[in-house]
Parts: C-alpha cells; sequence; structure tokens
C-alpha cells in the first residue's frame, strides 16, 4: 500500500484513498467526531495500514479507573520510514460520541486510559496516523471497569510485613510471660542517672526538651518513656525539671508522666503544672524561647530526645555553651550530625527506641525491638544473597543466579 | 550608645538615599573583588598564626567572619562556574522529555525562613513550565506555600518571554491551596483531587476550573515536584504518591533533607533532586535563567571558605592545646 | 505602609542576630514578638484551615459561584462529626473526673498514624531500598543494539568502588542498629565498620546542612543589604 505515489498520478490516488478509508473507517466507528474526520490537503496522500488486534482489558487492583489498551502497531509504522507519524486513541463513552482521549508517538503498541468510571461501558478504536489521515483498527468489545477490593500485587510486602509484625507480636508475647530479652548495652544510657545526679549536686535544673513533633510521633514517644525514668530519679532527689513543649498533646502527656513520678516517690505536693510549659508550634518561635530560657536559667543538663529539625543545632549549640551536659537522641539521621558535635552522649537513630525499651522493660517495646531485628536479619541476608547472586550471576552469565536476583527483587520491589 | 546611634543614622541615611535620592546600590569593580578576597584570605592567615601562638580568638571573631563572607561577595561582580550535578540534570532530563501541554503537580511543602534556598528552585522549575508550556497545578502542604507560589507566579508572569505567552488561571496554571492533613492528604488526593481540594486558593469550583476539571488523582499528572522543607515533604510524597500511586516525581530540598534523598534517588523512587542553594543555581543554568540561585552562590562559597578555615584553626587550636590569651 | 514593614523586618531580624553578641533585652523582645505572633499565627492558621475551613465547611458547605454565575452545590461530608466527636473527647482532659475519656481520641489517632507508617516505611525505605541494593559489583550483560546480542560490560572501577561502599555501608550499618547480639568479636567488627559508614554519611549530612544555614543568612544578608537599606546593586 505504501509508495504509490511514485507510481500513480496524484488525482487517481486522492480519489482511491478517499474510497479506501470510507470503506475502512466509516463502518468501524459510524460516530467519528469532527477531528477524526480525515481531511486531505493538496499534497498526494500516503496509505497506511490500520493498526490491528486491539484488545481492552481492565487494569487489575485498581478503584475501577483504569482500562490498559494493547494493539499491534500498523505493518507500515517502520524504522527509518515516517510514514506513520502517530497514534490516536477514541473512545466512546455509553455509546456516546467518540472522543479523542489521546495522541501517541510512532511505535506505540499500548495505552492506557486512566479516566474511567465505575458502571460506565466503554468501546475504544485506535487511529494509525499518517500526514493528515487515519486508519482506524478494530473496534474493542464494550468493557466496564471493576473495582478490586484487595491489591494482590503487594502480596509480598504484606507477606514480609506478616514475618516481621508476626516476630513482634511472638516477642512481645515472650517477655510479657516473663522471659528476659536481651538488648545490647547502649552507651550513653548509663550517663542518663549521672547526668541528673550532676544537676542535684549543682542545685540547678534539669531542661527536658522531647522534640517539636506531636504524640503522633513515634520518637516524641521515645523521648517520653525515658523522661520517665528520669522524672522518677528527679522525684527521688528532688531535683528542679522544666520541660518546655510545642505541642498541647506533649504537654499533656509530660505532665502526667512526672505527676506519677512524684506520686509515685510520694511527694505529690512537689508537682508543679509549670514545669511543663507549653511555648509556640512555630518552629523557630520554639527554638527563640528555649534559647533564651537556656541562656537565663542555666540548667546543668540538657535532654533533647526525640523528634528535631532545623532547631538541633541551635539548641544544642546554646546548651554546649552554658556548659551544661548534654543527652540527645533523635531519628532523624540529618540532625544527628549536630548532636554528635554538641552534645556529650548521643542516641543515633533506633538507639532511641533501644534505650526507652530498656530503660522501660515495657514488654511491648523490647518485643517490637526485637521483632525489628527480625526483620533487620532478613534485609541483611537477603543483601547478602541477593549481590553475591547479581554479581555470580552477571560475571559468569549463571542463569539460575540471574533468576534468583530477579525473584528477590520481584519480592522486594513492592508493585 | 554612641556606635548605636550613629549606625542607625547612617542605615537611615541609606535608606533615604534608596528611597528619596534613587541611590542604586554599589558594586565592586572584579580588581576591588580580588583585592577583598586577598585581604580576606590574608587576615584569616594571621588568624592560623596567631593560633598557632597559642592566641586563640572568641566565638564573635567568627561570627564576624561568616557575616563578612555572606554579606561582601553580594557587592562583588565576580562569578563562579557552576558545575552541573547528575542529580540536577536528572530532574533537567525527566522535564525536558514532557510535551507540551504535560500536567505538571508543583506541591510548595515550605514557608519563607526556607525561602532563599527553595523559591530560587522554585522560580527556575516554573519558569521552564511556563515557557514550555506545560500546564502547572500547584498545592501546598505548609500553610504558607500557596503563598510562596504565588509570589514566584506573579514575578515569572512579569517576565517579557512569559507575558507574550498570556497565559490564563485555570487554563494554564491554578493554585490549589493548601490543606491540612499533611500525608493523609497525598494519599486522598490518591482517590481524588477534588475531595482535598474542593476549592482553589481563591474559592473558585474544583469543577469550574477547566485545567483540572478532568484531572481526577494521580493517574492524570504527567510529573511532580515537590519543594520540601521538612514534614511533610519528599519523604511523604515519595512514600505514599511514589511508592503506591506511581507518580513520577522530582525533588527541590533544603540542603539539610537533600542527603536522606539520595536514598530515593538511588533506588529509582525519584526523577531528579536539587539539593539546597546549589542545586537551585544549577537548575537555573540548565533552564537559561540566571537569578538570585546563582547571585548567591558566591556568598555561599566565600562562606563555606571561611567555615573550612575555621574547622582548620579549630583543629590546629585543638593541637596547640593552650588556652594562653584570648584575644 | 510598606517602608513600615521593611523596617519592623530588619529591626527584629537585628534583634535576633544580636544574640550572637550577647543575651539582651533587644533580643528578648524580639523573641517574646516572634514567640507572640506564631503562637497567634498558628492559631489563627488551625482554626481557619481545620475547623472552620475542613469541619465546618465540610458539614455545612458554602454555595459556590461558578464562572458562568451558577450556583455549584457539595453534599454535606457527615463523617466529619465522627473526628468533631474525637475531637470534643480530647478536651474532656480539661475536667480532671473525665479526662480519662480523652485517652481515646488518642488512640485513635496513634492507631492511624502507625497503620499509614508501617506501610509507607516498610515499603519505601526497608523493602525497595534492599531491592536497590542487590546489585552486581562488577558488571552486568546489556543488549548490544549493533550486534542484537547480550554483551558483557564491566563496571569502571569508579563504579565497582561506589557500588562496594553501597552494599558495604548498608549491611555493616544493619549490623550496627542490631541489638539482639553485643558487638563483640567479628560482629563487633563489622558493626564499628558500620559506624564508620554513619559517621562519614553524618559528616556528609553536617556539610550539606552548613550550606543550608548559611543559604539563610544569606537570605536575610540580601534583604538587609538590598531590600532595606539598597546597598547593593
Amino acid at each position: 500500500m505504501r509508495s504509490r505515489s511514485s507510481i500513480s498520478p496524484g488525482w487517481t490516488l486522492l480519489l482511491v484513498t478517499t474510497l479506501l478509508v470510507c470503506i475502512v473507517a466509516a463502518p468501524t466507528f459510524g460516530q467519528m467526531p469532527d477531528d477524526g474526520v480525515i481531511t486531505f490537503e493538496d499534497t498526494v496522500q500516503v496509505m497506511v495500514a490500520a493498526p490491528t488486534s486491539l484488545i481492552a482489558t481492565d487494569h487489575k487492583y485498581d478503584d475501577g479507573e483504569k482500562i490498559d489498551l494493547q494493539w499491534v502497531p500498523s505493518i507500515d509504522d517502520l524504522p527509518g520510514i515516517g510514514t506513520v507519524v502517530g497514534y490516536r486513541i477514541y473512545r466512546q463513552d455509553d455509546g456516546g460520541v467518540a472522543e479523542v482521549i489521546a495522541n501517541l508517538p510512532a511505535k506505540a503498541n499500548h495505552y492506557r486510559d486512566e479516566n474511567t468510571e465505575l458502571g460506565h461501558t466503554y468501546i475504544y478504536s485506535v487511529a494509525a496516523l499518517t500526514d493528515g489521515a487515519e486508519f482506524m483498527s478494530n473496534l474493542t468489545e464494550s468493557i466496564s471497569p471493576e473495582r478490586e477490593w484487595i491489591d494482590f500485587s503487594k502480596r509480598y510486602l504484606f507477606l514480609i510485613a506478616l514475618l516481621v509484625g508476626g516476630a513482634v507480636i511472638y516477642f512481645i508475647e515472650i517477655a510479657r510471660r516473663g522471659k528476659k530479652l536481651f538488648v545490647r548495652k547502649i552507651a550513653g544510657l548509663e550517663a542518663v542517672d549521672d547526668a541528673v545526679g550532676r544537676a542535684t549536686e549543682m542545685g540547678r535544673p534539669i531542661l527536658f526538651i522531647p522534640g517539636i513533633q506531636d504524640m503522633d510521633d513515634v520518637q516524641t514517644l521515645a523521648g517520653l518513656t525515658i523522661l520517665g525514668r528520669i522524672s522518677k530519679t528527679i522525684a527521688d532527689y528532688d531535683t528542679e525539671i522544666f520541660m518546655p513543649v510545642s505541642r498541647s498533646l506533649v504537654m499533656t502527656a509530660g505532665r502526667e508522666i512526672i505527676k506519677s513520678s512524684y506520686q509515685t516517690a510520694g511527694r505529690p505536693e512537689k508537682y508543679s503544672d509549670n514545669m511543663v510549659t507549653y511555648i509556640t508550634d512555630e518552629q523557630f518561635g520554639y527554638v527563640a524561647a528555649v534559647d533564651g530560657i537556656m541562656v537565663r536559667e542555666k540548667p546543668a543538663t540538657v535532654f533533647l530526645l526525640g523528634a528535631f529539625f532545623a532547631e538541633s543545632l541551635i539548641l544544642a549549640e546554646t546548651g554546649n555553651y552554658i556548659g551544661a551536659i548534654q543527652i540527645a537522641g533523635t531519628a532523624r539521621p540529618a540532625q544527628l550530625p549536630f548532636f554528635i558535635a554538641a552534645c556529650d552522649f548521643t542516641l543515633i537513630g533506633e538507639e532511641l527506641f533501644a534505650a526507652s525499651a530498656y530503660l522501660s522493660e515495657d514488654p511491648k517495646a523490647l518485643g517490637s525491638l526485637k521483632g525489628q531485628d527480625v526483620g533487620k536479619a532478613v534485609a541483611m541476608v537477603i543483601i547478602v544473597v541477593g549481590v553475591l547472586a547479581a554479581t555470580m550471576g552477571q560475571a559468569w552469565d549463571i542463569s539460575s543466579m540471574n533468576s534468583l536476583v530477579d525473584i528477590l527483587k520481584t519480592i522486594f520491589s513492592t508493585s | 550608645m554612641l556606635v548605636a546611634g550613629i549606625i542607625l543614622v547612617l542605615t537611615v541615611i541609606a535608606y533615604l538615599a534608596k528611597v528619596v535620592g534613587g541611590f542604586e546600590g554599589v558594586q565592586f569593580s572584579p580588581t576591588v573583588s580580588v583585592i577583598v578576597v586577598i585581604l580576606l584570605a590574608a587576615s584569616l592567615l594571621w588568624i592560623l598564626v596567631l593560633t598557632l601562638k597559642g592566641r586563640l580568638i572568641g566565638r564573635r571573631v567568627v561570627f564576624l567572619y561568616v557575616g563578612i563572607a555572606v554579606s561582601l561577595p553580594l557587592f562583588m561582580s565576580i562569578s563562579q562556574k557552576i558545575v552541573i550535578s547528575p542529580e540536577t540534570q536528572q530532574l533537567y532530563d525527566a522535564i525536558s522529555e514532557l510535551p507540551s501541554g504535560a500536567k505538571v503537580l508543583v506541591s510548595f511543602d515550605y514557608d519563607p525562613p526556607s525561602a532563599p534556598e527553595l523559591q530560587p528552585m522554585a522560580e527556575a522549575f516554573l519558569y521552564y513550565c511556563f515557557t514550555h508550556d506545560f500546564k502547572v497545578i500547584v498545592i501546598g502542604l505548609w500553610p504558607q506555600g500557596p503563598q510562596q507560589a504565588n509570589l514566584a507566579i506573579d514575578k515569572l508572569l512579569a517576565l517579557p518571554e512569559i507575558e507574550a505567552k498570556n497565559l490564563q488561571y485555570g487554563i494554564d496554571y491554578v493554585n490549589l491551596g493548601y490543606q491540612a492533613g499533611n500525608e493523609f492528604v497525598i494519599q486522598r488526593m490518591g482517590g481524588s483531587f477534588e475531595s482535598m481540594f474542593p476549592t482553589d486558593y481563591s474559592g473558585h469550583p474544583y469543577s469550574d476550573l477547566e485545567l483540572v476539571r478532568n484531572i481526577r488523582n494521580f493517574s492524570n499528572i504527567d510529573y511532580s515536584f515537590n519543594l520540601s522543607a521538612g514534614y511533610p515533604g519528599t519523604q511523604e510524597w515519595v512514600q505514599v504518591a511514589v511508592d503506591r500511586y506511581g507518580l513520577s516525581m522530582g525533588g527541590g530540598n533544603t540542603a539539610v533533607q537533600a542527603p536522606m534523598m539520595y536514598t530515593y534517588l538511588q533506588a529509582g523512587q525519584l526523577a531528579g533532586l536539587l539539593g539546597g542553594m546549589n542545586g537551585a543555581a544549577e537548575f537555573e543554568k540548565l533552564v537559561g535563567r540566571e537569578d538570585k540561585g546563582t547571585r548567591f552562590m558566591l556568598s555561599q562559597s566565600f562562606a563555606h571558605m571561611v567555615v573550612i578555615a575555621f574547622i582548620l584553626i579549630g583543629n590546629v587550636a585543638f593541637i596547640v592545646g593552650g588556652r594562653k590569651k584570648k584575644l | 505602609m510598606e517602608h513600615f514593614a521593611v523596617w519592623v523586618a530588619a529591626f527584629l531580624t537585628l534583634g535576633i542576630v544580636s544574640f550572637l553578641y550577647k543575651d539582651n533585652p533587644w533580643y528578648k523582645l524580639s523573641e517574646a514578638i516572634f514567640v507572640g505572633i506564631s503562637a497567634g499565627y498558628w492559631f489563627v492558621v488551625l482554626f481557619w484551615d481545620n475547623i472552620y475551613g475542613k469541619f465546618w465547611n465540610g458539614i455545612f458547605p458554602e454555595e459556590l459561584i461558578d464562572s458562568a454565575g451558577n450556583v455549584v452545590t457539595r453534599e454535606p461530608d457527615y463523617w466529619l462529626l465522627v473526628g468533631a466527636v474525637l475531637g470534643t473527647l480530647m478536651l474532656l482532659r480539661l475536667i480532671p473526673k473525665i479526662g480519662w475519656i480523652s485517652r481515646w481520641p488518642l488512640a485513635f489517632i496513634i492507631g492511624c498514624t502507625s497503620g499509614l507508617y508501617l506501610i509507607n516505611y516498610f515499603s519505601s525505605n526497608m523493602m525497595r531500598q534492599v531491592e536497590a541494593t542487590i546489585m552486581p559489583l562488577v558488571g552486568h550483560w546489556v543488549l548490544d543494539p549493533a550486534t542484537s546480542q547480550n554483551a558483557f560490560s564491566a563496571f569502571s572501577g569508579a563504579d565497582i568502588f561506589s557500588n562496594l561502599v553501597l552494599v558495604i555501608g548498608t549491611f555493616t550499618g544493619l549490623v550496627y542498629f542490631y541489638f539482639s547480639k553485643e558487638h563483640r568479636g567479628a560482629f563487633g567488627g563489622t558493626a564499628k565498620v558500620g559506624i564508620f559508614f554513619i559517621m562519614i554519611t553524618f559528616g556528609a549530612s553536617f556539610g550539606y546542612t552548613v550550606m543550608s544555614r548559611m543559604s539563610l543568612l544569606i537570605g536575610r544578608a540580601d534583604f538587609l543589604l538590598f531590600d532595606w537599606l539598597g546597598l547593593v546593586r
């Protein structure tokens, strides 16, 4: 069908092309839109074969909003010739007028319609475009998108989460039954009691900063768990503590923790709500206030335990400047360098949670920590096996190793 | 008190000169700029010698030097070579592949304190979008984000090359405003944009905005760019929009955050990354509109040189050990 | 008014910076203004965006007028009442006798967030990262377009080094954060390598943050010298 122009006079080709296009396109797509009508210029038109084998399938594991189209491109869509300049997708929605929904480049053989509605029925067609004409494929069967309630493409994510989650529950149960779970010693924990003792000896207050996030951040919870331990010692020694916070919920939780420590120590009258004060939610407003408090009150010990952001260095540097002993801990990797540089002891990342579990001896915290260790062990094993297999598979072209890598990558790709 | 009074008088004079007298400011010639650099370097060398002799400087001297290193380059007329990093190039390549009319979602997740780093990125990115006829949808997960977006858009619309395009609000770009809820907003946007943004920043109904009327969720977005200064930010966008909904996304981050984003870049979860002012300057160079990001880089480099110098001096002081006399 | 705003901004900027010299009344004044305004600002934001914008407007949607002058109505979202009830329960903390009820909404918040975070972090920060770490160290097979056949392409020295750093760094870092075994012997040695990598990462992060902080300072210097005094051209 191609290159007829070289052997036929222009007007003959124009006539034949028009006829052929009418024969091919009109019956297959009775309600052709205005912009889908084939137009001709006064140049010679080139005939190309239409795309074939167009099929539409419901996209799996979605909310009924996607339909996948696949077709065999025009046999005239060949590299370097350029007679097919692209493809145009038409869609009929519930028997309505067919509309253009996408224009694709040459060589395209699939398209995903991501704008479908549940309960609607669609019919699609694909046209091969030349420089001035369109050549329609067959129409698809009527198709309605479906909604799937469970996304089975995430099955491996589910299974591995189940493994780690199961390990957490298992270890929590073990801890609840009174079995001692081993957690390695964490450097810096011993310093907590020393730091409280120092403030007591110096007769100066302790400043506890629980980060700037709310109670939904696990770092804040870990910080408050350690506060529970610190406040017990403080209540015993009758040391002064001050805890400025940037979240109202943290203020309430902090007050409860310190109050219960004083009650346990048998001196509830010593507790005051003023020990825990709300400053502001605004990050740098909070920092400006806490900096001022540090310089004026000159606490002997500063605890910075929780979720910190840009304020970490400003706070730790001011604490360092006033000569306080500082114990910090956060799981925000970007802020750890400053704590390490400016504080006496730093709980790095997960050490904060480990310390919280270790100090509280809470079965849930300990069990979670051990369960997570299972996850880490799985990750370590997979990395070693995967890297070795990938290296051996690629270096010596061992197909079984390459297959193993493919399997591992499929499992961990989560999609 | 006297010094403070003199400074106040001088500032009032400078301000009046600007406002009333039309004073346009000072710019050092390249020769003067080089002399200033040499003087600065010589004085740092002198401090090093003093330190070696055991005479340590106070912290205020360090602050003063950093202040000088940041301020003086703003007067200089020497330029700095900007080298394009692979992650910036990757972002540029990603948007270069987008066709005209591509729908680009830009989330402004920062506030004025982070503007020196992120506003130049925002302007450069939007400049590229507007000059390449992309359709821009702006949202913000930080309350002041949409305002920052408007500042950038207004500035760009005043440029002759953008003005000539006669861009229309609601057709070529739209600002859907702020929505509270952090990553839960991203999660809900995965189902429906309109459920989270029933109206735009100015209160127009979603369905009335031609640009977004047919945009249901991330499936209808061709590329997304997140300007992030913390939480919620790029990490949350990657975790929800990219990993759950398959959005193609690039990030523009403050330098504090940027190192943590390399993990996502390496794993292919991010298609390009601009880190800090350096990233902004690189991107400005790529899009062909050098502005504040590039202009500030000289100050940035000077400040880094001073910091490196003081790290060396500090280590020398630590090794020398003596604290014989404080200047 | 604009002149006044610029002067106020400059006055407060210099007031906060004066802390570098020492704590002083100017700093204290700037600090107090900052804290007060920011607390007020957040109150206003939370009220208009959450209580009014989200809750009130969700239950009693405003009628909107589109560009054609038609009234656009929205369906009320009564699910928001569940949130309102939980929010009200939170306020019961103010009544000591029944304050314990406020733990329920707190449990709801923590439960929802944990559920979302569990999957987000597990998927993006664990699974995807493990997948990205599985890589060949020396080279890989690629399709040669000229011959249409697979050919082994060896990595450059820099790529091999880069991949080794990535794999060893990830593995030893995991070992360091493994709490179920004491850091002794070969395990302890591996953990030491891990902390070595972690510290290098922190060094890089520190450098980036210095860059970030300097950017903020440059922004302020530009404001003072350009926007305020107009000294810079």
